[in-house]
């Protein structure tokens, strides 16, 4: 037997059942976010779902009562596919096609002038508050080794 | 051929060609292949070449639209990781979040003031910079359409990938955070891409500032919308 022969057979096992975790996760992701539509339905509350079941799953693994490792991987799985799963609203952009023939050129100048405008007013703003946070966040730390 | 056969047709199409375009742009970083352009630019094509009626080609991959809702849940997990980096600049972050959320919010109200854009167009334009998830969630209170806010929401992420280093540099931006913040600002899940492409740092803060944006667009929505409307 040569000897990486083990291995070869160990990493098909483990791929499976690392496959099966991110199944049962996704799972869970569903399971919770069809729990949330409920309340929200029963409530009205003016909130959707999903946002009330994220603030819900932040203080579950704040408070330790769900462990990180069972939500990782399904939870990079769904936010790395994110696109995929907004692709066929975009595909529905045939309905429209004949309002974006006429105002597309128009549409495209209006979203790069805007989003150039949030990109630099975001950067400018941040650029001068994280100096003044950093420099706060050091003064902190140097009182600290004082005290 | 026959609409299940369409429809499947359809599904299996959006998963290859999301996935091939994915694994072309690994490969080589051109712009034009990356899958939020190149994927539904190809389904887009096949759906007119095939002739598949739009009623079929929901058929199935309406259950991929299903899992927006899931997705926004997992934002939880990013959120408690990098809680640390919460803790260290609560003030940054929330100045970035209140800044991309108000910049584009106005930027979108005076563009459709400026600009004579169809009212489906223009109301769906306000929720443009936020990631999809919310934007298709807080655009119902605008009077947008989610179809065209999913479009608009793409095209925002594919010119805010494509000007940003040039912003940047023409603006003076040095600080990582600055980068990071105004991406996730700007253009949500591409532009968080792109912040980490440039590196740990930014990748982390863009994230942060898209979700809080995302958020703070969805529950302010009603309000917003009320006083720009």
């Amino acid at each position: 037997m040569p000897p990486h022969t083990p291995l070869n057979h160990r990493i098909p096992m483990a791929r499976t059942r690392s496959l099966f975790s991110v199944v049962l996760q996704i799972t869970a992701f569903c399971g919770l976010f069809w729990l949330c539509n409920l309340l929200v339905e029963l409530e009205h509350l003016p909130v959707p779902a999903g946002v009330i079941g994220m603030v819900l799953l932040v203080v579950l693994l704040l408070t330790r009562l769900v462990p990180e490792k069972a939500v990782r991987s399904g939870s990079n799985f769904l936010l790395g596919e994110l696109l995929l799963f907004f692709i066929p609203p975009v595909v529905s952009i045939l309905k429209y096609w004949s309002m974006l023939r006429d105002d597309g050129w128009m549409l495209i100048g209006a979203l790069i002038i805007g989003t150039v405008v949030v990109l630099t007013g975001t950067a400018w703003v941040v650029d001068r508050i994280f100096t003044l946070e950093k420099r706060m966040n050091e003064r902190r730390m140097l009182d600290t080794v004082h005290v | 051929m026959s609409d299940s056969l369409l429809a499947i047709l359809s599904l299996v199409a959006t998963l290859g060609f999301y996935y091939l375009t994915k694994l072309a742009y690994r490969r080589k970083r051109i712009i034009l292949l990356a899958p939020m352009l190149a994927a539904p630019l190809a389904i887009i094509a096949l759906v007119l070449a095939v002739d598949i009626p739009l009623d079929d080609y929901y058929l199935y991959t309406h259950f991929l639209v299903m899992m927006l809702g899931p997705a926004t849940i997992a934002f939880a997990v990013p959120i408690y990781q990098e809680r640390d980096v919460i803790r260290r600049y609560p003030i940054t972050l929330t100045l970035g979040v209140i800044t991309g959320l108000m910049l584009g919010l106005l930027s979108s109200w005076i563009l459709v003031q400026l600009f004579p854009l169809p009212d489906e167009l223009a109301s769906s334009m306000m929720v443009r910079s936020v990631s999809t998830p919310f934007a298709v969630e807080a655009v119902s209170s605008f009077g947008g359409v989610p179809d065209i806010t999913a479009m608009l929401v793409i095209m925002t992420g594919i010119i805010g990938m494509a000007v940003s280093e040039t912003v940047f540099k023409v603006a003076k931006i040095r600080t990582p955070l600055a980068k990071g913040a105004a991406l996730g600002a700007a253009s949500h899940g591409a532009g968080t891409a792109k912040a980490r492409e440039l590196g740990r740092e930014e990748g982390v803060i863009a994230s942060l500032t898209m979700i809080f944006t995302g958020v703070a667009m969805v529950i302010g929505a009603p309000l917003f919308a009320s006083v720009l409307g």
